[in-house]
């Protein structure tokens, strides 16, 4: 086992699908960050309106958290269930630690077995909150002002919170603070604080989810439209966007499918505003015949892909890094198609931004991947409104001269007319066709024309590799083992490396954020190590078969495909037994 | 002044001597050049099919893509700059059969498109399939025992779905056809027309013979009497009317859209993000 820090507080609200189990996370979320805390949410539920089981899991600390974290010091369950299930030390929740600190609950739950490590504070939950109002869920805040008080937050802050959620005036609002408040104080006047003491702070953070981030990073990016058909885990991205339409001065358009979808992206594109889709693995199945025709048009397209489980519908509420082959293979024929995979909530934001202006300069798909767990979880950041520069890329001049859509040139890259400007009138075809757009496959098929126009699209691939950004690496310098991930797993990997050095283990990470085309620089990174591990959230390790085929090399794989992010101790140790392999 | 030359394209169309798609062609340009809408502010997006190679054959904005999927290109294009002229054109398998959800939901929607489907009741390009408008009884290459399957009826389904402008016209009457299209290009919302455009080739029963015979001109007493178009839609037979059989007046999509009204999205400027827009977050 490894040891957590001190430094750090890992909260869990659990309870049952209804219960207001989510929005009583963000709440005390929400309350960490304005505390000063940096905080990385975790939300675990099922493809369920009302009961089963759901949880969400808050880590908080002055420090950077970069993953939900292990552990578990504070409890707060709305019901048996959770009572027992997360106090059980042979606790099943996907690698989630179970509880070693105090569990905060209705004092009307007295059937459940004492664990040594969990301290058990008991509240009248319900008969505080029945004062104020008949409304079950307010028993949420009292237990959550419980927790608050146990690590000695300021009550006024967390009734700021509070008062917001529930439409800052009004009954509601009052009813809840009010409740609040006396739970603050009967926890203060019945219970020892927590043993934990925290470093509070006036820092300003915003806090944020990875979807909403890849939204907001859109808008920043130039986003003018925005076509989709909704799917988990694609829609936190699609609701930010729609909620935010006319402040952003955005069309958001839910079509009749994701074909539609991607097809009018496509169209607004062409017609000269930035537009983007978005969906998950089956969705973007719809999706995949128009990927090539974007390509073949040369239209710009920024496509959002949320992976969750798989095959088929999968764990619909479940993570996974399951659509890397899927997404590497969609549409006939060979053309550039670039690939980046954020790796967290920030990057989310400008790596989308940056596919913007990517999809334009080289007018072909670009994705951008993330998986659940990085749509639907929620991180701190400092600096949210992040410098961005759009670059529209190459245009023609009204009128110009013999116009040719498709000029060969040594870039592959050729200028864009869009439909209105003067004079550039010209046919774009998903037929192959020669420099002006004319169809080079029908009455006469014309060879020459065909390889000219195929490597001039493919001139792109290499005009793109040459501007990629060096490889980011973590204590890789004299590292004898490197471990690879891609996208979400990036914070858990970081931690998982940091354990691992405490042990003196000279192990370093690979983070890509840019999957595809491969940065040939990795060649000169994995050279003369002892060993290379790849990290995945799937099963059969699609990235790695991509870095072993580019990089003809060895790896050692260890993947996660229970439907959970990977937890850092878990990672640590089959990161250690890899080594060892 | 524009006139039918400037819209001219340069490649020589390659339908077979006599195919129906011709005199759309023509038609097509000649509306354009009777409305004076300038060539660069015309986009006519295609599917795939024989019909469906037009836009090569003009000079506009030509958009060529897949099999299907006019309708929601169509849309984007017309969403993010609603000063263009935008024209779906495709066949009948293009449109009835894989792209029957665009074709219903566009309508719907009164996204301001003029369609227009060469129907030939075949598919043309891939030589000689029934399509989903086959007459019951039609012998082709993928039903060589006669078609059993009931054609549908693009024109109910049009106006079932919502079109505000739903019309059929017959490519041997270059001159009705011609009005026609020009009368759904002014139409201000989601306009359809059929167009029956005999395939010479490969549909030896619906020619040119069979509608000169049939078609008659409807003249409808008024336009915005859904019953009345829904009873001329479904007469076919011995008689088949030709004409606009529905025209109203409706709120187009992009009346309605809170962004879009705002004027052509293209024209609006990016949005620059300001600290305050993400106070919500803190
Ligand atoms: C997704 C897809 N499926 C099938 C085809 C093959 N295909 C090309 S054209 C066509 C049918 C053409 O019929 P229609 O749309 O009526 O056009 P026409 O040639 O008659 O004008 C088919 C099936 C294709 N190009 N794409
Ligand atoms: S096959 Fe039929 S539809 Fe196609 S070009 Fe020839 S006549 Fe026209
Ligand atoms: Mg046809």
């Amino acid at each position: 086992m490894f040891n957590m820090s001190d430094n750090e507080i890992v909260f869990r609200v659990a309870g049952a699908a209804g219960d207001g189990v989510q929005s009583a996370g963000l709440i005390m979320a929400k309350t960490f960050a304005r505390s000063g805390l940096y905080a990385v949410t975790y939300n675990y539920y099922q493809d369920i309106v009302r009961g089963g089981e759901s949880w969400y899991q808050v880590r908080a600390s002055p420090k950077k958290v970069r993953n939900q974290g292990d552990g578990l010091d504070i409890l707060v369950t709305l019901n048996e269930d959770g009572l027992v299930r997360h106090t059980n030390p042979n606790i099943n929740e996907g690698g989630a630690s179970s509880l070693s600190g105090i569990a905060i609950f209705d004092e009307s739950i007295t059937n459940y077995e004492k664990q040594q490590k969990v301290d058990y504070r008991p509240m009248p939950l319900s008969t505080i909150a029945g004062k104020y109002s008949k409304n079950p869920l307010l028993k949420n805040t009292v237990a959550l002002s419980a927790a608050a008080a146990s690590i000695g937050i300021d009550f006024e802050v967390m009734a700021g919170v509070i008062k917001e959620t529930f439409g800052n005036k009004g009954a509601v609002a009052d009813q809840n603070v009010q409740a609040a408040k006396e739970g603050y104080d009967y926890f203060k006047a019945h219970y020892p604080p927590y043993g934990k003491k925290l470093d509070f702070s006036k820092r300003k953070l915003y806090l944020i989810g990875g979807g909403e981030a890849v939204g907001f990073g859109a808008v920043k990016g130039g986003l003018k439209m925005y076509t989709a058909y909704p799917m988990t885990p694609a829609s936190s991205c699609l609701h930010y966007l729609a909620s935010h339409a006319r402040k952003f001065d955005l069309f958001v358009k839910v079509s009749e499918d994701e074909i539609s979808a991607i097809n009018m992206a496509i169209g607004g594109n062409y017609a000269g505003v930035r537009a983007m889709t978005g969906s998950s693995g089956g969705g973007f199945a719809l999706m995949t015949e128009a990927v090539g025709m974007a390509a073949m048009l040369e239209i710009p397209l920024v496509i959002y892909e949320a992976q969750r489980s798989g095959p088929s519908t999968g764990l619909p509420t479940k993570t996974e890094q399951g659509d890397l082959n899927q997404v590497m293979g969609a549409s006939q024929g060979d053309f550039l198609k670039i690939i980046f995979a954020p790796r967290n909530v920030m990057e989310a934001a400008t790596l989308t931004a940056e596919a913007l202006n990517v999809a334009e300069r080289f007018q072909t798909p670009v994705f951008v991947m993330v998986d659940l767990y990085l749509a639907e979880h929620s991180e701190t950041v400092e600096n949210l409104n992040f410098d961005f520069r759009i670059d529209r890329g190459e245009r023609p001049k009204d009128g110009q001269a013999n116009y040719k859509r498709y000029l060969i040139t040594d870039t592959g890259i050729s200028p864009r007319a869009v439909p209105g400007q003067e004079g550039l009138m010209h046919n774009e075809d998903s037929d192959e066709h020669n420099e002006y757009g004319d169809v080079v496959s029908d009455a006469v098929t014309d060879p020459k024309d065909r390889i000219k126009m195929m490597e001039k699209r493919m001139r792109k691939m290499q005009t793109y590799i040459n501007e990629m950004p060096p490889t980011e690496t973590y204590r890789a310098d004299d590292a004898e083992y490197l471990v690879f991930q891609w996208g979400s797993t990036q914070g858990v990997v970081e931690e998982a490396i940091d354990l691992l050095r405490k042990k003196n283990i000279k192990v370093g990470a690979v983070e890509i954020n840019r999957v595809f085309p491969m940065n040939p620089d990795i060649g000169k990174i994995i050279k003369s190590r002892k060993k290379i591990i790849v990290v995945e959230n799937n099963y059969s390790g699609q990235y790695n078969s991509l870095l072993k085929s580019r990089f003809l090399c060895q790896t050692e794989l260890i993947t996660k495909y229970d439907g959970e992010s990977f937890f850092p101790g878990e990672l640590a140790t089959s990161i250690e037994n890899a080594i060892k392999r | 002044m524009i006139t039918v030359n400037d819209f001219n394209g340069k490649v020589k169309p390659d339908w077979c001597p006599a195919c129906g798609n011709f005199s759309q062609l023509t038609a097509i340009k000649g509306a354009l050049t009777e409305l004076q809408i300038e060539p660069k502010n015309t986009v006519i997006v295609s599917g795939i099919g024989c019909s469906s190679n037009l836009p090569e054959f003009i000079r506009a904005y030509g958009f060529h893509g897949l099999h299907g999927r006019v309708l929601p290109v169509a849309s984007g294009v017309k969403w993010a700059n609603s000063d263009l002229t935008v024209i779906g054109y495709g066949g009948d398998g293009d449109g009835f059969f894989e792209g029957t959800q665009h074709f219903f939901h566009t309508a719907k929607r009164n996204v301001d498109i003029t369609y227009i489907v060469s129907d030939n009741q075949i598919f043309g390009l891939t030589t000689g399939q029934a399509s989903p408008t086959s007459e019951i009884g039609f012998v082709s290459k993928s039903t060589p025992d006669g078609n059993i399957e009931k054609p549908v009826n693009p024109l109910t389904f049009g106006l079932a779905a919502g079109a505000t402008f739903v019309a059929r016209a017959f490519s041997g009457d270059p001159k009705h056809l011609t009005e026609i299209i020009k009368r759904g290009i002014q139409h201000k919302g989601f306009s359809f027309i059929d167009v029956m455009s005999p395939c010479v080739t490969f549909n030896k029963l619906n020619t040119y013979d069979y509608f000169r015979k049939r078609v008659y001109k409807y003249e409808a007493k008024d336009l915005k009497d859904f019953s009345a178009a829904y009873r001329i839609s479904e007469e076919w037979g011995d008689k088949i009317p030709i004409g606009i059989f529905y025209e109203i007046e409706s709120k187009r999509y992009e009346e309605m859209d809170p962004v879009e009204v705002e004027g052509p999205l293209v024209t609006h400027p990016i949005y620059s993000v300001k600290d305050e827009d993400l106070e919500e977050l803190v």
